[in-house]
């Protein structure tokens, strides 16, 4: 588990497997192994009124993490992370009384995974609850753990393929957080952020990058 | 000196020889003495036939004795009583199999004084041909606590080396070193640099003998490879850079400028190529460092 830096790609005038297409050609033409598939889902659920303040959960899923279930629990002025095993969805259930799931907000990456040296790309096509909303790139540098270490060699990275597109700074969630060390949950909260984003946008976004 | 000795050498050897002969002429009277009167003796006169026979032989031993003491007393003796420390306990062994011990401790000592001559005759080519491998910064390092060299570096006592890798672990900040003994006296240690790797490093002595980088995340093995390209590429690079530093008469020195080298890998994934100022080149960051300027470089940019 290394540095990941997950940014968004504009597909300007094309449609979503044709950008997707256009990124794997390049990402190949680097030299780069396909390796499989990858999927990470959200899904949120917020809390009754009986409850008061209404606060909500976020609870997502990530192929690179199988036995993980990661939530987020948004109080409105904070996010707490938490990362826990299968059983989480299952508690999730349990509590539907309290928690219920937002209707038609089911949001979900996935896509194509290759390996080039010690980095791992993964193109990401985005749908919340199965309505295509745009193209993610996730980068993951997999030997290094700290952010502020690595985030210029990851840029020259998306710089070769991603061109201009590539991101001007640090992703905003780690940009207070570039000396400290690297785990899942941050990448899952990056997602998070693209996901909230996708979310508000009514048709695929065309130009704009969240923040 | 060279000539007496050969003369005294020659001089043994023929006593030992006129020994034999006589040893093998004496034989041969009791041989004669024990058969008494044989066939080929015929019947006419055969006592002074024998008698005859018997005078021969004993002529013969008399002669041989003279020259025995003739040979003897042309040998120089011996200045004083030989000194032969511990293996004199050996001659008192009553068991057969140890009594062989003092002609295989011979050839021991045989063979260590040619291993002694031969590596002084190679110390010697060494230091005619010696060229500066450490660089200029580490020299201060090296004057403020010079260490009395030590004649054989594979061979130092625990303490020592002990003593001397704490002061790594102290002269720099970044670097946490932890040992442990595996094997006997010699050290296995890990050095954590900063937190961008760790270095798994085996000892010989005073003499560095494997180098294994892996991510912070992965074990302590020092034989397996870390699952990271990076890193298995500045193993290789950290082997290359141990021989490089290795001097034969100042083991300290060249392991100080070795870790002065390894500690500039503190920006292996931030520095730029010298070469080519990227810092990918194959997807790969600069795992290369120089040797005396310590600038990073990507294997193809060196
Ligand atoms: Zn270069």
């Amino acid at each position: 588990m290394g540095v990941t830096i997950l940014s968004q790609f504009p597909i300007d005038n094309r449609t979503g497997p044709q950008t997707i297409e256009m990124l794997t050609k390049r990402i190949l033409a680097l030299g780069s192994v396909q390796q499989g598939h990858f999927l990470v889902d959200c899904e949120t659920y917020s809390s009754v009124q009986a409850l008061g303040h209404q606060r909500s959960v976020h609870v997502l899923h990530n192929s690179e993490q199988p036995a993980t279930v990661f939530s987020l629990l948004d109080t409105g002025t904070k996010i707490i992370p938490l990362a826990t095993d299968g059983l989480f969805d299952l508690l999730m259930m349990k509590m539907a009384s309290f928690y219920q799931s937002k209707k038609q907000t089911k949001a979900e990456s996935k896509g194509p995974r290759f390996e080039i040296a010690d980095f791992c790309v993964k193109l990401g096509t985005v749908t919340v609850s199965s309505n295509f909303k745009g193209v993610l790139v996730e980068v993951e540098y997999k030997p290094c753990v700290i952010p502020a270490l690595c985030w210029e060699l990851i840029l020259e990275f998306l710089q070769g393929f991603l061109g201009s597109s590539a991101p001007a700074a640090p992703p905003a969630f780690l940009q207070n957080r570039m000396q400290e060390i690297y785990s899942p949950i941050d990448t899952i909260q990056q997602y998070l952020e693209h996901f909230t984003h996708f979310r508000k946008s009514q048709a695929p976004t065309m130009m704009m990058r969240p923040q | 000196m060279e000539q007496r000795e050969v003369r005294d050498i020659d001089a043994l050897n023929a006593a030992l020889n006129s020994v034999k002969v006589l040893r093998s002429n004496v034989r041969r009277v009791f041989e004669s003495v024990s058969n008494g009167l044989r066939s080929d003796h015929g019947e006419d006169g055969k006592e002074n036939k024998y008698i005859l026979e018997l005078q021969e032989l004993l002529t013969t031993v008399n002669n041989n004795l003279r020259e025995v003491e003739g040979s003897v007393a042309n040998l120089t003796p011996p200045p004083g009583p030989f000194t032969l420390g511990n293996t004199t306990y050996l001659s008192q062994e009553t068991t057969l199999e140890r009594q062989q011990l003092y002609g295989q401790l011979v050839n021991n000592y045989k063979w260590t004084d040619k291993i002694r001559a031969y590596s002084v005759l190679a110390g010697d080519i060494f230091e005619s041909n010696k060229f500066v491998k450490t660089h200029k910064s580490t020299n201060l390092l090296v004057n403020q606590k010079r260490r009395k060299p030590h004649a054989i570096h594979h061979n130092v006592p625990p303490e020592i080396i002990e003593t001397f890798i704490n002061g790594i672990g102290r002269f720099y900040n970044d670097m946490t070193v932890t040992a442990n003994r595996p094997a006997g006296p010699n050290p296995v240690i890990q050095i954590s640099l900063g937190r961008v790797f760790k270095a798994i490093i085996a000892f010989k002595g005073l003499i560095i003998e494997f180098v294994t980088v892996k991510s912070l995340s992965e074990n302590n093995d020092l034989w397996s490879e870390s699952r990271y390209k990076v890193f298995r590429k500045v193993s290789d690079h950290c082997n290359a850079a141990m021989c490089h530093f290795f001097t034969p008469y100042s083991a300290d020195t060249s392991i100080k400028s070795y870790m002065e080298w390894l500690h500039s890998y503190i920006t292996l994934f931030s520095a730029p190529c010298k070469g080519c100022s990227k810092r990918l080149n194959s997807n790969m960051p600069p795992t290369w460092r120089n040797f005396t300027t310590l600038e990073a470089y990507h294997e193809e940019c060196k």
